[in-house]
């Protein structure tokens, strides 16, 4: 990276780079400006994927810029992946609402507001304009190979999580109680999301194989950490207990002999309710039992499996300090 | 990437107030009981540094986790 591009992107961040991508959104989806009410419907899906990505919030997140970052620590040019960076925004959008149809979980989600039909058709088009997004990288100097590779690696990382989520809607409670099991559905479904990013990322900025593979196992266990970290969130804040999902804590708690185990059984596993208990009272339960804390110790784990990949990868002269800040 | 040991070791702490003194005292020497990998022991020391024991009303909860990741 030349001091003249890395200045230039230091004093980008972290609001104006929110709003770049924010216009190139904008760009992706005009051809829908003449419908607006579907514009408007194709917006919503997006804010609730990312407020960001439709206004400045002041809230700034990092998560949607890590292409960026990652093509920018490796060759100090982060336009290059702009274009595809608000391409994986449009597709993660209409994960998120097909998960919803499937899931039919969320009261507030396109699906339960909009009806199936309209959720279906919105989610069409977000893939389709990324498809388009994907194009757009020609314009900002990409070799055509270089655009067909990454669209294919895409397809692949999201057919992944399609057999993930797959996976998820098929097994039956008492199979995904296993953690080998849960880890490896989670590294399919949502870590896939962080690691293809910084497989483009790579990518786009002309890495070697070696250096995007390193990249890619870093957004590997960047991911898994970060929906660890959601599962803490999802046990602390209730949304997993009233949903009866299994998780990270409730696998650990699951695997313990005694009343803690029986009374989660009952819950997650055989959805009835043999035990009485209040939301709070499992919170309290998994807290408890250690849980939480063996969670925050794995998703530590995959934190320091991450930092080990930039450490080594500073050894060769890449500056790490956008993507460290992940880890924080 | 089953843990068994690192599971059994949170028990321990979790279901025994003896070890759990032992361990808020000396980690190390709780630590030491126990077949950890080298990864897995630098993590229990990090997350007792970082956030000590977590119980029920923590207020490490709350700084524990990042609350702003939209991509998950």
């Amino acid at each position: 990276m030349t001091q003249c591009q890395c200045d230039k992107f230091t004093k980008m961040l972290p609001n104006e780079l929110d709003g770049i991508l924010r216009d190139e959104v904008e760009i992706l989806l005009a051809p829908l400006s003449d419908n607006t009410a579907f514009c408007a419907l194709v917006k919503e899906a997006l804010n609730k994927t990312n407020p960001n990505l439709i206004k400045d919030t002041a809230q700034y997140n990092r998560w949607p810029l890590l292409p960026l970052l990652v093509c920018d620590t490796i060759c100090g040019n982060w336009e290059r992946a702009l274009s595809a960076t608000a391409a994986l925004q449009l597709l993660k959008s209409a994960a998120d609402v097909f998960d919803d149809i499937e899931d039919a979980d969320n009261t507030e989600s396109i699906p339960a507001k909009y009806g199936i039909a309209l959720a279906a058709n919105t989610a069409s088009v977000l893939v389709v304009l990324a498809e388009k997004g994907f194009t757009r990288l020609k314009g900002r100097g990409v070799n055509s190979k270089t655009v067909v590779k990454l669209i294919d690696t895409v397809n692949s990382y999201y057919a992944k999580a399609c057999a993930g989520q797959h996976l998820d809607l098929s097994l039956a409670p008492e199979e995904i109680t296993r953690e080998d099991a849960y880890l490896k559905l989670i590294g399919m479904k949502s870590a896939f999301a962080a690691e293809c990013a910084c497989n483009t990322g790579a990518l786009l900025a002309g890495a070697n194989q070696d250096l995007i593979n390193s990249f890619t196992t870093f957004g590997y266990h960047l991911g898994m950490a970060a929906q660890i970290a959601n599962d803490i969130n999802g046990i602390t804040g209730l949304k997993d207990i009233n949903n009866r999902k299994i998780t990270l804590p409730v696998i650990f708690t699951l695997a313990q002999a005694g009343e803690s185990h029986e009374l989660l059984k009952s819950a997650f596993v055989e959805n009835n309710s043999k035990y009485t208990c209040s939301p709070v009272q499992i919170k309290d339960l998994l807290v408890h039992s250690g849980a939480i804390q063996y969670s925050i110790i794995k998703m530590e784990i995959y934190k320091q499996q991450a930092l080990s990949i930039l450490i080594e990868l500073e050894r060769t002269g890449i500056g790490i300090e956008q993507l460290r800040q992940f880890l924080d | 990437m089953e843990t068994k040991e690192l599971q059994e070791l949170v028990r321990k702490i979790f279901s025994d107030e003896e070890t759990k003194c032992q361990f808020i005292a000396n980690p190390e020497s709780v630590l030491s009981k126990f077949s950890l990998t080298a990864c897995e022991k630098e993590a229990v020391l990090r997350s007792q540094t970082k956030f000590g024991l977590i119980n029920y009303n923590s207020l490490q909860l709350s700084t524990a986790v990042p609350l702003d990741n939209y991509w998950l």
